[in-house]
């Protein structure tokens, strides 16, 4: 727009030359003057501008979250015209994204408020808002600014277990347990008399001396549910026509699983080979196992943030972190398929001690030669095609 | 605010910006014309400049719905320059006095019009043109950058799918396409031309002339250039927000713009008027120009009004060849008539002359009120307006009430209508000029039309026979009254009065052959007409 000017201000210099100033020089500055003074306004007013917006960062699957975002001109100059236009992920609200245009006045401000479903795990961005304002007339290019994006995380789906047997071998834990090779001397629960055999560390001095006969204390078996679940997410490792929903029915078990193991007051790690978008280099970072909802938080976040890969392998990222692990941690590797490889690995951790099992996700995962290999190497599998399935793991609680 | 309302205001805002922007171009068009011109009629050329932009804003939106060049399109423009071209002969004629108006008026009446066709009267026409095409254009652009929804959607669809040149811009361009010119143009009225010359040889430097009101018109038309393109700009920015369904939250963001836009405008202006600039002229001195030349024009155009009135006043005083009431001035000196050749007139010449005059007259007469009609057709909402204007209808009551007591004005009318008639015809059989002949030559007609004069003519003989024609008989009814006067050509006036209803009433064909069998039936019922009054 602004070489439509040139032509005019060189006959206008001309002709104020010819005619030594006069008006053609008033028309000089007049002309002159509304581009300068309007490119001036506009460029003055978009740096007085700022944007705040006020959101709960992390929702669980199909809340609704409330997007406060304020506009404020800290300045003195009035904004005639300001276009707001938010990019929002497709997958929360659908084609209608926020825009809208307003005016602000000095120190003018102006507040909206919209929502976006969590229809779908993910990391989202909220934003950048596109500020895009101009002069009065028009003479000059519109000024396009940004604010940064914000980061919304969308949690998977948490199926509440109430029941769910995974073997440990880690002894004097927090969980009951049945066989007595597992008792817990600080978890007494009961006395009797003392029979032949019993150890002599287990008599209750002090009730047999009360009551005059030896007394030996009960104690409850109890094991220690350190847990890391295994999560693959490399593409080749799910059935191509099924991939996006048994990755996603994957996730949902890791995370599921990691929720009721949290509750448990146990220890639960994260080890996945997926795509992580916040890392800058793609791979999600090994969380180590700990306990509190805190660490769950954390858990379900890096859940949230990955997707599938087509580079990294899990074997060998099993092989890597199994060693951090200590003995008796529970390896519970999730995948749509395994291979000889993962199995083998699998194997050597539960020769060093750390037990050992297989939950195949997807509707192609029930893969008998798999599952008979993994029996022959003592690794219990367990084949999840729909999310219905895990009712096994939602029933009420069994004791054998 | 809703859509329409705003566009409403849009609409009636971009039309003022243009129309303002125009009497400024024709301040400026007027001081050129003053400076390099003194003869001509500057202020009439400018006003009629400005009365053209004033019909055109106010006649666009019900021409541009017409296809060009169609006979719709043809009519309305035709009509629309025709009265241009006629006012503007007229102002240019009266410019110069009522004589020379008269004079003017004895130069059509001898039919020599080439004399109307001054190089002013022509400048005129090209400059009133080049208003009326300008202010289309203006219009246009508007429209396309948004005071027509459609257009402008479209105008949008367009710009994606090929390289066309957005319309706001296109209008950036025309404004200060149009400045540019404008400027060279005040600049070249400055220059004292009879100065250039000797600076050429050394001897004299170069003479510039006093400020003058086509600077003060250059520098409004910028000026309002600059608020129109305000204008567009919110108009094309509200465009793109509709189209692409950006609600905006500000209910009062156009009150605003136009309040920012005042503002900057007016603060630019003052900012600019106390700047050096030599001789350069004020603020507020340029809204005084402008002001008074507004004034001016409206002055101009009350006294034309006052005068129209008055001689509509006069009218029926000078059919009664009384003395006009509340005449406005004294009767004009009689024109002075241009030198006459000094060979009388032969007496054959003299009626030639009142025929041509009469022929003359007349067709000017009927395109005239042609061009008036489809000129009034065309501004409806004036016709309206001045239905429902209380000094319209008062100065109808005065004209009827001057009609009713002019009792003798009818008589006076007719009697110098018959005597007229009377000299006409006693001219006409003195000099036995036109040749004794049919009036109506048969053969010319179609055979549709031929059968109506055998029916007319048997009902013209039918009269004479005393059997006359009344008005409430249909033609079954007088076949039948005839018959009963003319036993003898019963079947012939049957056949007459069928074939007339058919040719009268139905779409049917009718050929030559067919009216030949009515001019053989009409030929008897003749003949026994004839016979039957011999008998008599």
């Amino acid at each position: 727009m602004s070489g439509t000017f040139l032509p005019l201000i060189a006959v206008l210099l001309l002709i104020a030359a010819f005619l030594r100033g006069g008006f053609a020089l008033t028309l000089i500055y007049l002309v002159v003057g509304a581009l300068a003074a309007g490119l001036w306004w506009s460029r003055r007013a978009v740096t007085k501008l700022e944007t705040k917006r006020r959101f709960n960062g992390h929702a669980f699957l199909g809340e609704r979250v409330t997007v406060d975002l304020h506009v404020q001109n800290k300045g003195w100059l009035p904004i005639p015209w300001l276009e707001l236009r938010e990019t929002l992920p497709v997958a929360l609200v659908g084609p209608n994204s926020f825009q809208s245009v307003i005016h602000l006045g000095p120190h003018g401000q102006a507040h909206f408020e919209y929502a976006v479903d969590a229809r779908k795990r993910g990391y989202y961005p909220i934003g950048p808002l596109a500020m895009t304002t101009g002069d009065l007339l028009g003479l000059s290019d519109s000024l396009v600014m940004q604010s940064p994006a914000e980061a919304l995380v969308v949690y998977p789906r948490i199926i509440p277990f109430t029941s769910m047997e995974i073997p440990s071998q880690s002894p004097q834990g927090t969980l009951r347990h049945r066989l007595p090779l597992f008792e817990d001397p600080t978890r007494a629960f009961g006395k009797r008399g003392y029979t032949s055999g019993d150890s002599l560390r287990r008599i209750d001095w002090k009730s047999s001396a009360t009551s005059g006969r030896l007394q030996v204390k009960l104690f409850e078996p109890s094991i220690a549910l350190e847990t890391c679940l295994i999560l693959n997410l490399h593409t080749e490792d799910y059935y191509y026509r099924s991939r996006i929903d048994s990755s996603e029915l994957a996730i949902v078990i890791a995370a599921s699983i990691a929720n009721w193991i949290v509750a448990k007051k146990q220890r639960v790690g994260l080890l996945v080979n997926g795509h992580d978008l916040l890392m800058a280099d793609g791979k999600p970072q090994f969380v180590p196992p700990r306990k509190g909802k805190r660490h769950l938080m954390q858990v379900l976040e890096t859940l949230a943030r990955v997707e599938l890969t087509e580079s990294a392998k899990l074997g060998p990222l099993i092989q890597q972190q199994r060693y951090h692990l200590p003995w008796g941690t529970t390896l519970i590797l999730i995948s749509g398929m395994v291979d000889e490889q993962v199995l083998d690995e699998l194997y050597q951790a539960r020769r060093a001690g750390q037990n050992s099992l297989v939950i195949l996700a997807g509707r192609d995962a029930a893969d008998m030669t798999i599952q008979q290999r993994a029996r022959v190497l003592g690794i219990q599998v367990y084949s999840i095609a729909t999310e219905r399935d895990l009712s096994v793991w939602t029933q009420a609680v069994r004791h054998a | 605010m809703n859509s329409g309302a705003t566009r409403t205001h849009f609409r009636r805002i971009g039309y003022l910006l243009v129309f303002l922007m125009a009497a400024s171009g024709s301040l400026t068009v007027q001081a050129i014309f003053r400076s390099a011109l003194p003869d001509w009629h500057a202020g009439i050329i400018a006003a009629v400049m400005v009365f053209i932009v004033a019909d055109r804003l106010f006649t666009y939106r019900g021409l541009k719905d017409l296809t060009p060049f169609s006979s719709e399109w043809l009519l309305a423009i035709g009509a629309q320059w025709l009265m241009i071209l006629i006012v503007l002969r007229l102002l240019l004629s009266y410019a110069n006095g009522l004589d020379a108006f008269l004079s003017d008026l004895a130069q059509i009446n001898r039919g020599s019009l080439a004399h109307l066709f001054t190089a002013e009267f022509v400048v005129s026409f090209l400059l009133a043109m080049l208003a009326w095409y300008l202010t289309g254009e203006f219009l246009g652009l508007l429209d396309l950058i948004g005071l027509e929804q459609e257009l402008a959607s479209s105008e949008e669809t367009a710009l994606i799918r090929s390289d066309l040149v957005p319309a706001r811009q296109r209008l950036v361009s025309l404004i200060f396409g149009l400045g540019i010119v404008l400027v060279v143009l005040t600049g070249l009225a400055r220059v004292n031309l009879r100065t250039v010359v000797p600076s050429i040889n050394g001897e004299s430097p170069l003479e510039l002339n006093r400020l003058s009101g086509g600077e003060a018109g250059a520098l409004l038309y910028f000026a309002f250039g600059l608020a129109l393109l305000s204008l567009s700009r919110l108009m094309s920015l509200q465009t793109r927000w509709n189209r692409q369904r950006i609600p905006v939250s500000s209910g009062n963001l156009a009150r605003q713009w136009a309040l920012y836009s005042l503002v900057f405008l007016f603060l630019l202006a003052m900012i600019v008027s106390l700047l050096p600039a030599g001789d350069s002229l004020g603020f507020f001195s340029l809204l005084g120009t402008l002001i008074s030349f507004l004034a001016a024009i409206l002055f101009f155009i009350g006294q034309l009004i006052l005068m129209l009135v008055s001689l509509l006043f006069s009218l029926p005083f000078l059919l009664l060849r009384g003395e006009p009431v509340g005449a406005v001035s004294p009767p004009p000196p009689l024109p002075t008539m241009p030198p006459v050749a000094p060979s009388a007139p032969a007496p054959g010449n003299e009626l030639w002359e009142l025929i041509r005059s009469i022929l003359l007259w007349g067709v000017v007469l009927a395109i005239v009120a042609f061009a008036v009609i489809q000129f009034v057709r065309q501004h409806g909402g004036l016709r309206e307006a001045l239905r429902q204007s209380r000094i319209t209808n008062w100065l109808l009551i005065a004209w009827q009430w001057l009609y009713r007591n002019a009792g003798t004005t009818g008589e006076s009318l007719s009697r110098a209508i018959s005597e007229g008639w009377k000299n006409i015809s006693s001219r006409l059989e003195s000099r036995r000029t036109l040749a004794a002949g049919p009036l109506l030559r048969l053969r010319s007609l179609d055979p549709r039309r031929q059968v109506y004069f055998y029916y007319l003519a048997m009902i013209r003989r039918g009269g004479e026979q005393g059997v006359p024609r009344k008005t409430s008989q249909t033609p079954a009814e007088y076949a039948a009254a005839l018959e009963k006067a003319i036993p003898s050509a019963e079947d012939d006036i049957g056949s007459l009065t069928d074939a007339f209803v058919e040719a009268r009433y139905s779409r049917r064909d009718v050929d030559a052959t067919k009216a030949n069998v009515v001019k053989e039936t009409w030929a008897r019922i003749r003949r026994a007409m004839q016979s039957t009054s011999n008998k008599e």
